[in-house]
């Protein structure tokens, strides 16, 4: 019976009422024992994560991979793909490797601002623009009050903003909605949720 | 005299039949006849001759002898033009109301204006001649399809074409000289089956109009040297001899003629009379937009100076309107009155024409631009243009979330971040079917055609880095083991060998691993093979 419903569902001429509702669930992570904590189901939507690590390439894109591979493809629930920005990031992301994750790279935009405040710039102009899906930064800086405006852009475009800062900025107050902070082991990766607006801090070990 | 040449236009026959040159044999021509150029090509059956006929040309022409002035006329008051001539400014031309005055051509810049303080004077300006020239060819196009600049102050339109359109020789004319009187400029018209013989008897100054060939030859022979545009040197060296008119010259014996003077003027003869073919270029609008906006005095007030400039934008779009085009760059020049202009670039992702769209760009670049003095004049600069791509709207049925969350598209994203940060540093990145790890890559900029990335898959048993180094890290050694940080790396795959890269001299050979540090970040490093051996650092697998 539901495969039936299911086949009814996805006919384009059907409008279904619950799209309108505003009520976004969680974008699932990929890894089921970190949505378990995240309010939502996962990571959330139309708003502003800071991840915080004590270097990069630890793991921390590994982690996102799963839920930036379901933005850049077509699903029946979105009608185009979105965009995916990189702004600032401290090397090259290397397209074989993101295509192996399954990143559509003809829908990835690159940005290397000059400075610190046209990183910022950048980031909620892509935030705000409705087009990009997913909006990747790395600031120099982000006081309280860029971090608020960058939650705002992404309400506003219904964009998800992840922001990587180094572990010096847990103690910095932050406007994000989820703050993760992110050790690695040999065995995998320690997800310490340090904020999370309607849920709870937890730490969280998942194989990565 | 001048009568019999100018041929009225004859009721009910807008082309002739007679085809060019078919008249008597010219004395100095011998044996070569118009004819046989066209048939000596592709000599054609006997039977199908005579349905071959060469299409009839006519040419009007209009030489503009006051040019600088009427280029230069400003206001309404007398005006003349003056030119430096050793050291002095002299008179070049002068409007009526100035020559009534008893200003003359010649005279003295000063002189003149002891007689007419009133009289304004202009420095004569050949780039505004030839612009006004220009502006002239384009507004005649609405005549001919053939529209031809020759020299400095001749225009040529074919126009055996239009007479019909036009009702006619007659009815044509009016309409090309009062509209000519309209815009301010006197010309001598002349028309004529071939453009040389139009343009000479342009400048001879009759107004003559010859429609059929065979009236060519004898209209010719009586124009003077002068309006030949033959060098003043080999002029002199004609008149000397007697020879004063085209028809002297014909009357010359031509191997003498050609060995004495040079086959260039022979040939000149030739073409005038229609005796050989003489291929015109056709005058092309500029498809760039260029407009200037002068101020009477500087001014610093800078909303004052955006507003110009959507004027200007606004300009160029009516401009690309009527053509249909677009364009993807323009540049906004701002001039002081002393130093270099300050210059403002614009790109955009795709052909655009919209000034609302331009100006929104323009204004995220304006707020930072620096004005170091107060600005004279503004310049707008267009880009080349290029046929408009139209985009159909799509009728979105999903409501909310479809369509009204889109602020802008991704190409004006694009714009907006290139507009601020600069075209080099916004980028999308693509995929090159290669095997070394540092060319299987490219970024491309977005002003690009970023339709033509690769669809290559990576094979998914390669395990490669999300983060690339832009150039390999060194690495100290270590017993063998690479060292990152003080640390020995742990290799806890690999190794995976690529090699060669002969074909452009860019060979490689490397063993790469996947290293582990204490801390667990895996990191993808190559051992070098082909010289001396070392560890090196080229990525992360993030």
């Amino acid at each position: 019976m539901s495969s039936s419903l299911d086949k009814l569902l996805e006919n384009p001429r059907v409008w279904r009422g619950c799209d309108q509702a505003g009520c976004r669930a969680g974008l699932a992570s990929g890894y089921p024992e970190l949505d378990r904590y995240l309010p939502g189901g996962g990571w959330p939507p139309d708003a502003l994560t800071e991840i915080l690590t004590a270097h990069y390439g630890i793991g921390e894109l590994r982690l996102l991979m799963p839920a930036l591979a379901k933005l850049s493809t077509a699903t029946p629930e979105q009608d185009e793909p979105g965009w995916i920005a990189w702004v600032a990031p401290p090397f090259q992301p290397y397209p074989p490797a993101l295509r192996q994750y399954g990143i559509d790279l003809s829908r990835m935009l690159i940005v290397r601002p000059g400075d610190a405040g046209e990183t910022l710039w950048s980031a909620e102009q892509a935030l705000s623009s409705g087009t990009c899906a997913a909006v990747l930064l790395w600031p120099e800086t982000l006081d309280d009050q860029a971090s608020r405006r960058l939650q705002l852009a992404a309400e506003q475009g219904h964009s998800w903003a992840i922001a990587f800062r180094p572990l010096s900025a847990r103690r910095q107050p932050s406007a994000a909605a989820l703050r993760l902070e992110l050790k690695s082991s040999g065995q995998g990766m320690h997800v310490h949720i340090l904020k999370s607006r309607g849920g709870r801090p937890a730490v969280v070990r998942t194989r990565l | 005299m001048k009568r019999r040449a100018c041929t009225p236009p004859a009721l009910g026959r807008d082309v002739a039949p007679t085809p060019v040159g078919a008249q008597q044999a010219l004395p100095l021509v011998g044996a070569r006849r118009a004819g046989e150029p066209r048939s000596g090509l592709r000599p054609s059956p006997a039977r199908r001759a005579p349905t071959v006929v060469p299409a009839e040309r006519l040419w009007f022409c209009a030489w503009l002898p006051n040019l600088p002035l009427e280029a230069a006329r400003k206001g309404d008051g007398p005006t003349a033009v003056v030119e430096e001539q050793q050291g002095v400014h002299r008179i070049l031309l002068a409007d009526t109301q100035a020559l009534t005055a008893g200003v003359m051509p010649g005279q003295a810049a000063n002189a003149a204006l002891a007689l007419l303080p009133t009289l304004q004077l202009e420095e004569r300006s050949p780039l505004r001649e030839q612009q006004a020239l220009e502006s002239l060819a384009g507004w005649f196009e609405r005549f001919s399809s053939f529209v031809s600049i020759v020299g400095d102050d001749v225009l040529l339109l074919e126009i055996a074409g239009s007479l019909r359109l036009f009702g006619g020789l007659q009815a044509l004319r009016k309409k090309m000289s009062s509209g000519l009187r309209q815009l301010g400029f006197t010309a001598a018209p002349a028309i004529a089956p071939t453009p040389l013989a139009a343009t000479w008897l342009a400048r001879s100054g009759r107004r003559v109009c010859i429609r059929d060939a065979a009236n060519l030859p004898r209209a010719v022979r009586r124009l003077p040297l002068a309006c030949l545009d033959w060098p003043s040197a080999l002029c002199e060296a004609l008149t000397d001899m007697g020879v004063t008119t085209v028809g002297d010259c014909l009357r010359l014996p031509r191997e003498g003629f050609t060995r004495r003077f040079g086959a260039h003027c022979l040939l000149q003869l030739d073409r005038a009379l229609g005796l050989l073919p003489d291929p015109r270029q056709s005058w092309r609008a500029p498809e760039r937009f260029h407009a200037d906006y002068e101020m009477t005095e500087e001014q610093t007030d800078r909303e004052l100076l955006l507003n110009i400039c959507r004027e200007l934008l606004e300009a160029h779009e009516r401009f690309l309107l009527v053509r249909q085009l677009g364009t993807q760059r323009l540049s906004f020049s701002f001039f002081h009155l002393r130093g270099p202009a300050t210059e403002l670039r614009l790109g955009c992702a795709l052909a655009e024409r919209s000034a609302d769209r331009w100006f929104e760009l323009l204004g995220i670049r304006f707020e930072r631009l620096v004005l170091p003095a107060p600005v004279i004049a503004v310049r707008l600069q267009g880009g080349l243009t290029q046929p408009l791509q139209a985009e159909s709207g799509r009728l979105q049925l999903r409501g909310k979330r479809g369509s009204s969350r889109r602020r802008f598209s991704i190409t004006q994203l694009a714009e907006r971040l290139i507009a601020r940060i600069g075209d080099q540093s916004v980028q999308s990145a693509t995929m090159v079917a290669e095997h070394r790890p540092h060319y299987a890559w490219r970024s491309q900029s977005l002003l690009a055609d970023w339709s033509s990335s690769t669809r290559d898959e990576p094979p998914s048993y390669l395990r490669r880095p999300l983060w690339m180094l832009p150039e390999p890290a060194r690495l100290s050694d270590d017993g063998g083991y690479p060292v990152h940080q003080g640390r020995r790396l742990q290799l806890v795959d690999g190794p995976e060998r690529l090699e060669t890269g002969w074909w452009d001299e860019d060979g490689i050979s490397r063993d790469y691993y996947t290293a582990q540090e204490a801390d667990g970040r895996q990191l993808w490093v190559f051992r070098n093979r082909s010289r001396e051996p070392a560890w090196y650092l080229h990525g992360y697998f993030g």
